[in-house]
């Protein structure tokens, strides 16, 4: 199916933007709301599901809203604050999976990224919290996961595996086996790590479980690689030593094709490239476009809608900073520019969900206002 | 037209506006240099860039009262207006800037002191915006233009300060409570809501009992709350200080050095930073030779741009740590027009940039490991162009132009 073109969208968005224009939210008629955060260090990640959104507001620790649930009858359009976890003897919360045990239907667990500090890319900081969710307005902490000298990045889950895959910066990616009840310090031996890149060649930002049965993890170093998933992920021939010239960011795959960001600079080269990758039938990742971005110094967050036709991704650090939407239905090898909403402080992360039949987009705004920003964005993925 | 007002301004003979030697006393200053500057590697590419800039553009006001009890300090430095961008200087760092200075902020200082004789000691208040009473004297009055390197691991300024400080014989002891948060724009005053949570002492031997010459030792320390962070969520920084000062004559030329070593670690030493320093001037008639040598560790942020690193911060990661090893050599000539001291000179800098830890690579990032800085400029001032500031306890008709 044909889609209109990008820039008869874009020009009809804009039209749109200026009527429907909020003194509170960016004005390009796709945003909702924008809920202030603290000042501490801002938004790192938004994690939604069900119509709950936890974020992970960093010293703040993670706020959970509903954003559509109905357990504090909160839409996207007007979040409500249902709890907050600022637990005394951690901060930094980074990134969150609440996980959906499909083997006990539970929905006990919410597994929480800190952030630790890292010295140089090389060193890290940071543990996995587990917090007891079963009571939304009562989050507790209950376990941790610590490897020593590294820390915790993005995470992803096979649920049903009941495996929570984390990208372990230094240590590479950890599968931490989650089946179980879970509490205090969780033995060592429940999770094992593999560097894909090697010792000094590995510094992972995320992995994905991929529809096509591979795990990818995206390393800052040594670029893009494809993992066999399980207990010990094990890495494939391939992959890897792809992106020399920039550090990678975060990843996101959809069938066939793979999305990659960039972070800071590197050498002479700044973070301000989309990778767009050809997964071949085996698996392996073969780099067929990039979307770089003048005025773009990271590109921090991609992530592709449910029904694979929007690429979205967050971008900080320079003038052309804020959320892109480009369109991956006429050719996902080479998107097309949908929209741009400009966000001058940049966002750090963005991330769709799904909620009552709307596409909505969740990113997160940068000090000094920071802000979780609410985007309907149903209107992108419309013939 | 900001920055020829401000010009203006410092070429003004505000000398002697002054009235020394009577009381109440009072005594205005201005000073500015006219430096065309050549550096490099520039960052992201390397080669040289060149620019002209008026640098250290300052009005400095002391007033006492009638009987010297109460003093009134205040600084006005327009380097917001001058340098809104900053300084080329490779290597140099902090409050969002690298490789090039940041610009102070308009109210450098603005403080209130109170002295207070107790028999044998001297009590001394001071409360204000200004220098905190921490390591070695604030590089824009010592004898090289170019800022070291290590200007944030051996300084503290700008802050909300309380300093109570005892002088008894040779010794000073001071302390003083004050808020951690560094400014991030040259119009920006402490936040009051950090003010008290963090600390530091500084011990003062003057062996010769007069103030200003002979040998000074001083060794302090600091706990300052997350200095990088105005909202106050950022690492804490835990710092040492340790130096000899002296002033005095080799043979007939007064002369000036200065060796320091300072330490700053972070995150209760996830990042640690280490600095030696030694300079010294010669005043042999006119000429006034002089020389820097230091090596210098410093966080590697990441940039957003060639010359500014992220603001404010998003999260407490560094790519690595680089050591900078600068040495300096510079040349002035003292002449005088009326009331005012002018100084044309010539300054050079050559160094090396090597990695410590982490993953930065400065070869790549800078297309070499040399750098290099070449200065002609000329300081127009009414006061002598070495003036110690913010040692708040020293009288008026003490504060000691070395």
């Amino acid at each position: 199916m044909r889609r209109p073109c990008a820039t008869c969208l874009l020009t009809a968005l804009t039209l749109f933007a200026g009527a429907c224009e909020d003194s509170n939210a960016p004005g390009n008629g796709l945003a909702l709301t924008a809920i202030a955060i603290p000042p501490t260090y801002g938004i790192h990640d938004t994690y939604v599901r069900d119509g709950i959104a936890f974020v992970c507001a960093w010293n703040d620790g993670v706020r959970i809203y509903d954003v559509g649930n109905g357990v504090r009858g909160g839409t996207p359009s007007l979040p409500v604050l249902v709890s907050r976890l600022k637990s005394p003897g951690w901060g930094r919360a980074h990134n969150a999976w609440w996980f959906h045990n499909p083997n006990t239907s539970e929905r006990r667990y919410l597994f929480v990224g800190e952030e630790g500090p890292s010295s140089g890319i090389g060193s890290s900081s940071g543990d996995i919290h587990v917090l007891d969710v079963s009571d939304l307005g009562n989050p507790t902490d209950v376990a941790t996961f610590r490897v020593p000298g590294a820390g915790t990045h993005n995470f992803w889950m096979d649920e049903s595996a009941q495996i929570l895959y984390a990208a372990y910066y230094n240590a590479g990616v950890l599968a931490l086996d989650v089946s179980g009840p879970l509490s205090g310090t969780l033995d060592a031996a429940r999770g094992v790590s593999v560097q894909p890149g090697g010792a000094g060649n590995t510094f992972t930002w995320g992995v994905q479980l991929a529809t096509n049965g591979w795990l990818y993890a995206i390393d800052m170093l040594s670029g893009l690689w494809q993992l066999a998933p399980g207990a010990s992920p094990a890495v494939q021939p391939g992959g890897g030593n792809n992106v020399p010239e920039r550090y990678s960011s975060d990843l996101w795959v959809h069938g066939e094709y793979a999305f990659t960001g960039t972070w800071g600079h590197r050498s002479t080269q700044y973070g301000n490239a989309v990778k767009i990758w050809h997964l071949e039938a085996g698996g392996a990742p073969v780099l067929v476009d990039s979307i770089v971005l003048p005025g773009v110094g990271t590109v921090s967050d991609v992530e592709v809608s449910p029904d694979g036709n929007v690429l979205m991704f967050s971008a900080e650090n320079g003038s052309a900073s804020g959320v892109y939407w480009y369109d991956l239905n006429v050719d996902p090898a080479h998107p097309v520019l949908l929209l741009h909403d400009p966000v001058d402080a940049g966002v750090h992360t963005a991330t769709f969900a799904t909620i009552d039949g709307r596409l909505y987009a969740f990113a997160a705004r940068n000090p000094s206002y920071p802000a979780l920003l609410i985007y309907d964005v149903t209107q992108l993925l419309t013939p | 037209m900001r920055l020829l007002g401000a010009a203006c301004a410092a070429l003004v003979p505000w000398a002697a506006v002054a009235a020394q030697g009577a009381r109440p006393s009072a005594r205005l200053d201005g000073s500015a240099v006219a430096a065309l500057t050549a550096a490099g590697p520039v960052p992201a590419g390397g080669g040289m860039a060149t620019e002209l800039r008026i640098v250290h553009p300052v009005l400095m006001l002391r007033a006492g009262t009638a009987a010297g009890r109460l003093e009134l300090v205040a600084t006005v430095d327009f380097d917001g207006w001058t340098i809104p961008n900053g300084e080329l200087a490779p290597g140099m760092w902090g409050e969002g800037f690298v490789d090039r200075r940041h610009p102070h902020t308009f109210a450098h200082e603005l403080m209130l002191v109170a002295h207070v004789p107790a028999g044998g000691t001297r009590m001394t208040l001071a409360a204000g915006r200004g220098f905190v009473p921490f390591g070695t004297d604030d590089p824009m009055g010592r004898p090289p233009v170019r800022y070291p390197v290590n200007h944030h691991l051996s300084q503290i300024l700008e802050r909300a300060v309380a300093i109570v400080a005892l002088d008894r014989g040779s010794l000073r002891v001071e302390g003083a409570l004050f808020g951690g948060d560094e400014p991030q724009s040259p119009g920006q005053w402490p936040r009051l809501d950090r003010f008290g949570d963090s600390w530091a002492a500084r011990l003062t031997v003057r062996p010769t009992l007069r103030p200003g010459a002979g040998l000074e030792l001083q060794a302090s320390h600091a706990r300052v709350h997350s200095p990088e962070h105005r909202e106050g969520s950022g690492l804490d920084q835990v710092k040492w200080s340790a130096s000899a000062r002296w002033t005095g004559r080799l043979g007939r030329a007064p002369g000036y050095a200065l060796a320091e070593w300072a330490r700053t670690s972070e995150d209760r030493g996830t990042f640690v930073y280490h600095t030696i320093l030694v300079e010294g001037a010669l005043e042999s008639g006119r000429h006034r030779p002089y020389a820097r040598i230091e090596t210098t560790e410093r966080p590697e942020e990441q940039r957003a741009g060639r010359y500014r690193t992220v603001r404010p911060l998003l999260d407490d990661a560094i790519l690595g740590v680089t050591r900078w090893t600068i040495v300096t050599v510079g040349y002035g000539l003292d002449l005088a027009w009326g009331r005012l001291r002018l100084r044309p000179f010539a300054e050079g800098s050559l160094g090396r940039i090597a990695n410590v830890r982490g993953g930065f690579d400065p070869a790549g990032y800078y297309g070499g490991t040399a750098t290099g800085t070449a200065t002609l400029g000329l300081r127009v001032a009414t006061m002598p162009a070495e003036h110690r500031m913010g040692r708040y306890a020293d009288h008026l008709e003490q504060h000691d132009h070395h």
